[in-house]
């Protein structure tokens, strides 16, 4: 039997108290690859807002609290052209599309009602409703939509919506299908993908027709801006502002994903903190067995040095038993966290929050792991190694 | 004998396998003298008993002899190697001493090969050759059909001619064997002891045993009595 095998046998001994180690260290393992499969996936879409050709600035009424609550004069789309630095603008209206049971509702004010017969609000969970965006096809890119599978709505069309692939997956919905969205029925032209899970969530459709729709004549809830190659999104964020006082306010793609981040970030440190304690608790559980196997073992570590085996040899083994102990709770912690987060995501946000499986999230827990149990087993094993062989072999 | 431990070679003459000189072993800062001057001398291939009372200092004069426990004072060259000098004990152990135990104390989640096999983790043999070295001896102790059993599946002579298998096999030059028949009954006691002889026979390899009953002792070369930390005469 090698060396190896005898380290991996023996931490099952005790087989209760092993598990229980195992237990409480991948308490701590899974929290930190859960939480970091979840964040990882909200950066990875935070991330995705800043993707070239998108709008650098997001132009809304001053005072609207609600992230296209607020209506803006659609005049204002071509007047913000004469802005320095502005080079291409986009006006938006956005609407929620909520059904249930069969019937639409616009929720925007001065929402128009109806019923229908595609139940969109399925699958939408907390996010608490279906994103209608009315936009001109022609610049879908400034909303980070670059391509599309099968083809846009014409801007005359007042039936032809193309849905985000979340939408298409939530509601088995694909190009040529019918969907019905505040009480009419529109033809799917085609599938967009954006990286960012609130766009995908969601579906374009021609401004004018939208306005119709929710009797916003003249009227949408954001405008997206394009600056120039050399121009700064601040200098002119703060140039729209100033030409607009009390009207238009400003955010910037970045400063959004900036504070986003800074939200998840936030999130990764409670990450840690919270791993940490588990760790601890799950170390301190690791140090508590490792101790105990070493007062039961005493007589057997005295027969070892009595037949020669080094002090490292005794050390090695009792730290390796430890890590074994710590990497086998990794690969549980990592297994559970694993399902359960793409159980709990595709259950409660249908594929809104894409899990991430970055590698490095995985070589931490492992890293973590080890290191606890190194850490852990280090004094028992100091005190195995150092045991004075005839004290062992009295030892009752 | 190159045997790789380091200490002074030049103490005693070629057929002594130990020699002790004026050993003195005290415990509980000098309140319990376990050896006061001791003087022994065996000779290579012999079957020596050491007899006495409990207390007497056997048991501690099998200690020192296997470098498991170092003197307070005094000289002990055991196999060539001077254990008052030598720094790899470990290494002295592996190489020239094998155990036999009262308690048999084998690792019960191991099965009866890999208890046979541990001494061995020291040497630069391969698995194969451990286990091929294991069989060999478990053979010779006629319990090569239980070499897959763990020890509680076995009786208590089975395990002690387990432990004494595991003795033998870095085949070393003295086996200290104390009270290996004091667990046993006397029946599975004579087993033992004669396997014990055979092997020693077999082998010719130095046998040291402690035991405090006469009839035992009476099975060696030699018998000398422990009284108070030294050898009666």
């Amino acid at each position: 039997m090698s060396y190896l095998k005898l380290i991996l046998k023996n931490p099952f001994r005790n087989k209760t108290r092993g598990l229980l180690a195992i237990v409480g260290i991948a308490i701590g393992i899974m929290v930190i690859v859960a939480l970091g499969m979840v964040t990882g996936g909200l950066k990875a879409s935070t991330t995705s807002t800043l993707k070239a050709g998108a709008a650098e600035i997001s132009v809304v009424q001053t005072g609207s609290g609600n992230y296209g609550s607020g209506r803006i004069d659609e005049s204002r789309v071509t007047d913000l052209l004469n802005i320095s630095g502005v080079k291409e603008t986009a006006g938006t209206l956005r609407a929620t599309n909520t059904s249930t049971s069969g019937s639409s509702t616009a929720d925007v004010s001065g929402s128009s009602t109806g019923t229908g017969t595609t139940d969109t609000s399925s699958g939408q969970g907390s996010f608490g409703g279906f994103s209608v965006t009315g936009m001109d096809p022609d610049k879908l890119s400034l909303a980070g939509i670059e391509d599309v599978d099968g083809a846009l709505y014409s801007n005359e069309s007042t039936n032809e919506v193309i849905i985000g692939k979340t939408t298409s997956t939530n509601l088995d919905k694909n190009v040529g299908d019918t969907i019905n969205l505040f009480g009419k029925d529109f033809t799917i032209t085609g599938i967009y993908e954006t990286g960012n899970f609130m766009t995908d969530a969601g579906a374009f459709m021609s401004l004018s027709t939208l306005q119709n729709l929710t009797n916003n004549d003249n009227q949408v809830s954001s405008i997206a801006v394009k600056i120039d190659e050399n121009a700064n999104a601040t200098e002119v964020s703060e140039a729209i502002e100033t030409a607009y006082p009390n009207e238009l306010s400003t955010t910037t793609a970045a400063s959004m994903a900036s504070r986003m981040n800074t939200a998840l970030n936030t999130i990764d440190t409670a990450n840690w903190a919270i791993s940490l304690l588990a760790i601890i608790i799950g170390g301190v559980g690791v140090v508590n067995t490792m101790v105990m196997s070493v007062f039961e073992r005493t007589r057997e570590i005295g027969v070892l040095k009595a037949v020669g085996w080094k002090e490292k040899r005794i050390l090695g083994m009792i730290l390796g038993e430890s890590v074994v102990l710590t990497l086998i709770a990794a690969v549980v912690g990592t297994v559970v966290a694993v399902i359960g987060v793409v159980a709990l995501l595709s259950v409660y946000f249908s594929g809104t929050i894409e899990p991430s499986f970055a590698l490095d999230i995985f070589i931490r827990a492992f890293v973590v792991a080890f290191v606890v149990g190194i850490i852990g087993g280090l004094y028992p094993a100091y005190r195995a190694a150092r045991l004075s062989p005839t004290e062992a072999l009295r030892y009752e | 004998m190159n045997n790789g431990v380091e200490g002074d070679k030049n103490m005693d003459t070629e057929e002594n396998i130990i020699e002790i000189r004026n050993l003195k072993k005290s415990y509980d800062d000098g309140k319990i003298k376990a050896l006061n001057g001791l003087d022994l001398e065996v000779k290579k291939g012999e079957f020596l008993s050491i007899m006495g009372p409990s207390g007497s200092g056997k048991s501690t004069l099998l200690n020192m002899i296997g470098a498991l426990d170092v003197a307070d004072e005094g000289k002990i060259k055991v196999a060539g190697i001077d254990l008052t000098k030598a720094s790899k004990l470990n290494e002295f152990r592996s190489k020239e001493i094998g155990f036999v135990f009262q308690m048999h104390n084998l690792i019960p989640n191991l099965t009866v090969l890999e208890n046979v096999e541990i001494p061995m983790y020291e040497s630069d043999l391969s698995t194969d050759q451990m286990k091929e070295r294991a069989l060999k001896l478990l053979k010779s102790v006629n319990l090569e059909d239980k070499r897959d059993q763990i020890p509680t599946k076995l009786s208590g002579g089975e395990r002690q001619r387990v432990a004494i298998a595991r003795a033998l096999v870095n085949h070393p030059s003295i086996i200290l064997a104390d009270e290996p028949t004091g667990a046993l009954d006397s029946k599975t006691g004579d087993v033992i002891l004669k396997l014990l002889r055979d092997l020693h026979e077999k082998e010719n390899v130095t046998l040291v045993m402690v035991t405090h009953e006469p009839y035992v002792g009476k099975m060696a070369d030699r018998i000398v009595n422990v009284l108070d930390g030294k050898i009666q005469n």
